[in-house]
């Protein structure tokens, strides 16, 4: 879902920057008043795992694939303020070392990916917390997917309405096309999450303490 | 000491599981297109030239892609660990209000 340069309406993608930025700004600023020493390292294992997830494409039907996101991944495990910031992280390298979607795209980048797919996971998370750890897991990551793609798909859509034929892709294709298909990608991102959820529940329960503790950290 | 030895075998197990995952990558999935992609070829539209030129591609073959992944990896830890560390400390040198 990493949006190339010259895809969108310029519009849209200074949108994108605000948003982006916006929430980065507030998310380093309630992080750096809760940070500990103790969060470092698995907020740094965490983006670099993250990293290489997203490099482990699977195929979905009629030829497409997808990979992991990881929004509800970083969200259960250090909450989403640094959520946040751990997958800003991870679409900043990948933009600015391996040109994994538009520079001057990156803002609408990290605002699907690292602001809206990460504020729907800690939202279902929180709307879901007394139903079955599993049950929750996997509508968010579901949700995180799905969402995300919605607003890229709108995105495309604004921006061919601005400027028909310079840039985005008409609403009939960019809506159903990215809904559909990223719909089937959101079951293999809620698979994997809820594996790694559910492993870490059962072998490292204290860095899922973290988790249960993302969903209030919203308020 | 404890802390730092399950982050070095987190790491190994991560890059482990990339390496043996990206067989599969390589055999099912190399070639094709992600969701946006697919979305972008089905419209007609294709990609333009990128405005800036990233010095690192993913690379065109299973050793380059492990090694390009290494290389992100760190590049993302030792990032992310900088970002971490120095809101940690910044946290921990503020008076308490």
């Amino acid at each position: 879902m990493h949006i190339p340069d010259g895809l969108m309406w310029p519009i849209i993608m200074a949108i994108g920057w605000g948003v982006a930025i916006f929430a980065l700004a507030i998310a380093l600023r309630k992080e750096k008043t809760t940070m500990t020493n103790e969060k470092v390292p698995t907020m740094a294992v965490l983006a670099a795992g993250i990293f290489v997830a997203q490099m482990l494409n699977f195929p979905i039907i009629g030829g497409t694939t997808g990979h992991l996101l990881g929004a509800t991944l970083a969200t259960l495990v250090v909450g989403p303020w640094a959520a946040i910031i751990v997958m800003s992280i991870v679409i900043i390298i990948q933009g600015f070392l391996f040109g994994d979607g538009g520079i001057l795209a990156m803002g609408l980048n990290l605002a699907n990916m690292a602001v809206v797919a990460v504020a729907v996971s800690a939202v279902v998370l929180r709307i879901t917390k007394r139903i079955r750890t599993e049950v929750s897991v996997f509508s968010a990551a579901w949700c995180s997917v799905f969402v995300a793609s919605l607003v890229c798909g709108l995105e495309l859509a604004v921006s061919d309405m601005m400027a028909p034929g310079y840039y985005g892709i008409t609403w009939t294709v960019s809506i159903p096309m990215m809904i559909g298909l990223h719909s089937i990608i959101a079951i293999g991102e809620a698979l994997i999450t809820i594996s790694i959820a559910t492993y870490f529940l059962r072998v490292y329960p204290g860095l899922m303490q973290n988790a249960r503790r993302a969903p209030e950290a919203t308020t | 000491m404890r802390e730092s030895r399950k982050c070095v075998l987190a790491v190994i197990v991560i890059l482990g599981i990339f390496t043996l995952g990206a067989i599969g990558y390589w055999i099912f999935s190399a070639d094709m297109p992600d969701g946006l992609e697919r979305t972008m070829e089905n419209a007609g539209v294709g990609e333009q030239e990128p405005v800036y030129k990233a010095p690192l591609d993913y690379g065109g073959d299973y050793p380059m892609y492990i090694l390009m992944g290494a290389v992100g990896f760190f590049a993302v830890l030792i990032s992310a660990l900088g970002i971490a560390k120095l809101m940690a400390k910044k946290n921990e040198t503020q008076p308490d209000r």
